[in-house]
């Protein structure tokens, strides 16, 4: 019996227990409703009373046993006599095991080693036992919680209160996911790096100026892990030329639509330019390859900048540029919008014109605002992806030349990550280091970020 | 400029030719700012409608193929098949048995000569079988059947190719005719431009995005409403909080990242699957739902919390009787932005190996898979000039389905949600 027909089974002797309790406690509400024996709780939370307790307890005990049953088959299989003759060698007898277990669960056909074919059999007669009392002991735990709780059921019982105590878990376990996902990410970056440290220095890989991992030989003492060109890349792209392009454009937007546009214009220019940042970033990688970065190499040709690359940083960046105008706008939009009306009528009836009143009186009291909007879009940009992975190139240039080729941090992380290299490799590894630079920095980034707005916001309450 | 001079200061000539041509240049600045705004918001207009009709422009070529006619004398080349033959469960395999596909190489080969099959796509026969299968009566007569060229040829017909297409394109003009490229829509991966489709990413799409919402969804309405109707004001709510505002906030690529070490790594889950690419997505879709029903949640007007903790209702039964429900059209809406973001996601997905070639549809959850996206990209970077267009057109496809689930999400907001 696999896992997901024992999980239908019990879920399927849940809803029968449900029937069952709701149908006794409904028996004994229709005694007397108004009598003093009307149950404390409607007969419906009965049945989930006795359903929950059918059910979890047999779910958690599943739960723990498919953790353990591996160690326990394990054991099983090497008392078989086929085990007598696995090598001594821990690492050997591992690596033959497992093969085991994988052709023996159906994961696997054929065994490369004859030795591990030999140990299939006990294997599968283990995995069928221990599969067996699993199901045999979760199947009776059902009954027996399920005739418990049933037996249970009485007028007084306090089915909804305690089937709200539970629920309530349920809520705030689903809250605590955030946590472990957060918790997670962060462990498994710094475990990994840890481990990518071991091998290669720490000051080496922060400061170096040389990334060619390509060109990394021996188990020790790498070189090539110098990530100071990819920051500089990441940098140049995502902070530099794509707020050149976003910030200008995306602030004079805002302030338009806010300040001068009629209602009409506004409502439908403000949905139409966040389709900008609605369009997957893969369509914008194409479309900075397939037709901005070519353009561009021929447009710097054409003014005699002769080594242009077909992969510059400005097409990459230019793009992101692009993408990142609505969240500059909306950003604006809401500072400017946050500034009090007073501010403005003020200025404007000492005569000021309005692109007076804009420059002189909005923008310097809503420029916190701007400039945590501009932050967030810093980091969103930093940590986009497939843009530079299909516009900007791999050569790791320390350049300020727009014209020329610059990486970054995440088309490193996928170019080290997409090809066939085992996980144990300081290639693999060094893709967790950059990973765990890019969530420290995006994460500071918007740690300032909503500090500076939250601090501008309590200036005008 | 002190205050004593400022009193003996006459008033401001404001007729005056000096402080007229100051007005003036004020007010010039003042049109200069308005049409710089106005700049703005054209040029970032321009970029949009500019990126869609590139998109347009090179995809709608994707959905058409060139053909060339062939002339096939079924009674003769079968031996005088039955239209009976044909029908019925065993259709496909008799035509296997009938060696259909020498049977068109060799009518191509009387009509166009020797090296005439270099003209077709090595799929073109099966264009004749789809053919036979549709309506069996055509293997009695001689009929012509427009089958589709090679890459090459299409590329050069509708635009611009190598030259030897070109001179080839020059010598048979007049013989091309476009049809509809229904195999796009239903094949998958393929090596020969001319034969792939996009059935097999948009089923590992479509697996995906229902992984991602069976996980994502009730995780996140959970959460927004014990969050904005029950936590208590302590220190692990604030943790909660932050680590939602930060997930929404960290670049997707970390999730990648985060599902190769965890899922991939540690729980030993199968490799380019669905399951793990939903997950994946899952985490990353969570925190969007959740900011969204929060505000979904604290739209509802206390009053009806109110009245129904007045007739007797339990906080449990408040939230779930009342609240959610009126809190739903403003929940589903964030959901199907926070998919739409799902769907179009690449990054993450590269990272837990989703980027293998795929040529049969995934049927489960855990076989191998590629989604709509990571097909865009794997074929952005193929070679072939045949598979440009093959790019456009999936992108044309994407950009629909995004379009249609955030014209549902707004038909939603508007039908359904309740200004208090």
């Amino acid at each position: 019996m696999t896992g997901a027909t024992l999980l239908f089974l019990i879920i399927g002797l849940g809803l029968v227990a449900w029937f069952f309790g709701r149908l006794k406690a409904a028996g004994m509400q229709s005694g007397g409703k108004h009598s003093r024996s009307a149950l404390h709780s409607l007969p419906n939370y009965h049945g989930w009373y006795v359903a929950l307790w059918a059910i979890l307890p047999a779910a958690i005990f599943l739960a723990v046993w498919s953790f353990a049953s591996p160690a326990l088959i394990t054991d099983a299989a090497l008392t078989s006599p086929a085990a007598a003759q696995l090598p001594q060698d821990a690492f050997a007898r591992a690596a033959i095991l497992s093969e085991a277990r994988a052709i023996a669960s159906g994961n696997q056909v054929n065994a490369f080693n004859p030795l591990s074919q030999s140990m299939v059999e006990p294997y599968r007669d283990a995995i069928a036992y221990y599969q067996m009392i699993g199901a045999v002991a979760a199947l009776l735990m059902v009954f027996a919680c399920g005739v418990y709780a049933w037996l249970q059921i009485k007028p007084d019982l306090r089915a909804r209160t305690k089937i709200e105590r539970v629920t309530m878990l349920v809520l705030l376990l689903a809250s605590l996911i955030a946590i472990v996902t957060t918790v997670g990410i962060f462990l498994s970056l710094v475990f990994e790096t840890a481990r990518f440290f071991s091998m290669v220095s720490p000051i080496d890989f922060l400061f170096g100026t040389e990334w060619n991992p390509k060109a990394v030989a021996g188990p020790r003492g790498e070189t090539g892990f110098g990530a100071i060109p990819l920051f500089w890349g990441t940098v140049f792209i995502g902070a530099i030329i794509a707020m050149i392009v976003a910030i200008p454009l995306g602030l004079m937007s805002a302030i338009y639509l806010t300040q001068y546009a009629p209602a009409k214009f506004r409502s439908w220019m403000k949905p139409i330019l966040e389709v900008l940042a609605g369009v997957p970033t893969v369509v914008y990688g194409y479309f900075a390859a397939l037709t901005v970065a070519p353009a561009l190499r021929d447009f710097a040709v054409s003014i005699g900048i002769s080594n242009a690359s077909s992969e510059s940083a400005l097409a990459a960046g230019a793009v992101m540029g692009i993408m990142i105008i609505p969240f500059v706008s909306s950003m604006a939009d809401d500072s400017i919008a946050a500034v009090p009306s007073a501010m403005r009528d003020g200025s404007l009836a000492m005569g000021a014109t309005q692109s007076e009143t804009i420059k002189k009186v909005l923008i310097p009291a809503a420029l916190p605002g701007v400039v945590g909007g501009v932050l967030l879009a810093v980091s969103r940009a930093i940590g986009e992806t497939m843009i530079v992975v299909m516009a900007a190139g791999l050569a790791a240039n320390m350049t300020a030349n727009p014209f020329s080729s610059v990486t970054t941090v995440t088309t490193q992380i996928v170019q080290l990550l997409t090809g066939d290299q085992e996980f144990d490799s300081p290639k693999t590894l060094a893709a967790f280091a950059l990973g765990l630079v890019l969530f420290i920095v995006t994460l500071l980034l918007n740690l300032i970020a909503l500090r500076v707005v939250k601090k501008y916001r309590e200036a005008y309450e | 400029m002190n205050s004593l001079t400022e009193t003996k200061r006459r008033p401001t000539d404001w007729q005056g030719a000096e402080m007229q041509k100051r007005i003036a240049g004020r007010y010039a600045a003042e049109r200069r700012f308005k049409a710089m705004g106005m700049a703005a918001i054209a040029l970032s207009a321009s970029f949009l409608a500019f990126l869609l009709v590139v998109m347009v422009g090179n995809g709608f070529l994707g959905f058409t193929q060139t053909e060339l006619p062939v002339e096939i004398d079924f009674p003769a080349v079968t031996g005088g098949a039955s239209p009976s033959q044909f029908q019925g469960p065993n259709a496909e395999a008799n035509l296997q048995v009938m060696g259909l596909r020498e049977i068109v190489d060799s009518s191509i080969e009387i009509q166009y000569g020797p090296e005439g099959t270099d003209l077709f796509s090595s799929g073109a026969w099966t264009a004749v079988s789809a053919k036979i299968l549709a309506d069996p009566d055509i293997v009695e007569q001689k009929s012509t059947v427009n089958l589709p060229v090679v890459s090459d040829l299409d590329v050069a017909y509708k635009d611009e190719g190598n030259p030897e297409a070109e001179a080839k394109v020059s010598e048979l003009s007049g013989q091309f005719s476009t049809g509809f490229n229904w195999n796009f829509l239903s094949n998958s991966d393929a090596t020969d431009p001319m034969q792939v489709g996009i059935w097999g990413a948009f089923k590992g799409s479509l697996i995906t995005m229902i992984v991602t919402l069976m996980l994502a969804f009730p995780v996140g309405v959970l959460a927004a409403l014990y969050l904005e109707e029950y936590a208590p004001k302590n220190r692990l709510t604030d943790l909660i909080e932050v680590s939602i505002n930060n997930l929404a906030a960290v670049p997707s690529i970390i999730f990648g990242l985060l599902g190769l070490a965890v899922f991939l790594n540690f729980f030993g889950m199968p490799r380019s699957g669905a399951l793990v690419g939903g997950l994946t997505l899952a985490l990353m879709t969570m925190p969007v739902i959740v900011i969204s029903g929060r505000n979904a949640v604290k739209s509802v007007p206390p009053s009806i919390r109110e009245a129904a903790l007045g007739i007797g209702a339990s906080p449990l039964q408040v939230v779930f009787h009342h609240v959610l429900p009126l809190a739903l059209p403003g929940i589903l809406t964030g959901t199907i932005i926070g998919m739409a973001r799902a769907l179009g996601e690449t990054a993450p997905l590269l990272m837990i190996g989703m980027r293998a070639f795929i040529a049969t549809p995934p049927s489960g959850i855990t076989d191998p898979a590629t989604v709509l996206p990571v097909q865009i990209f794997l074929w952005s970077d193929e070679v072939d000039r045949g598979f440009v267009e093959k790019t456009s057109a999936a992108i044309i496809v994407l950009l629909l389905f995004l379009l249609i689930m955030n014209a549902l999400a707004i038909y939603l907001r508007n039908r359904f949600e309740t200004r208090w």
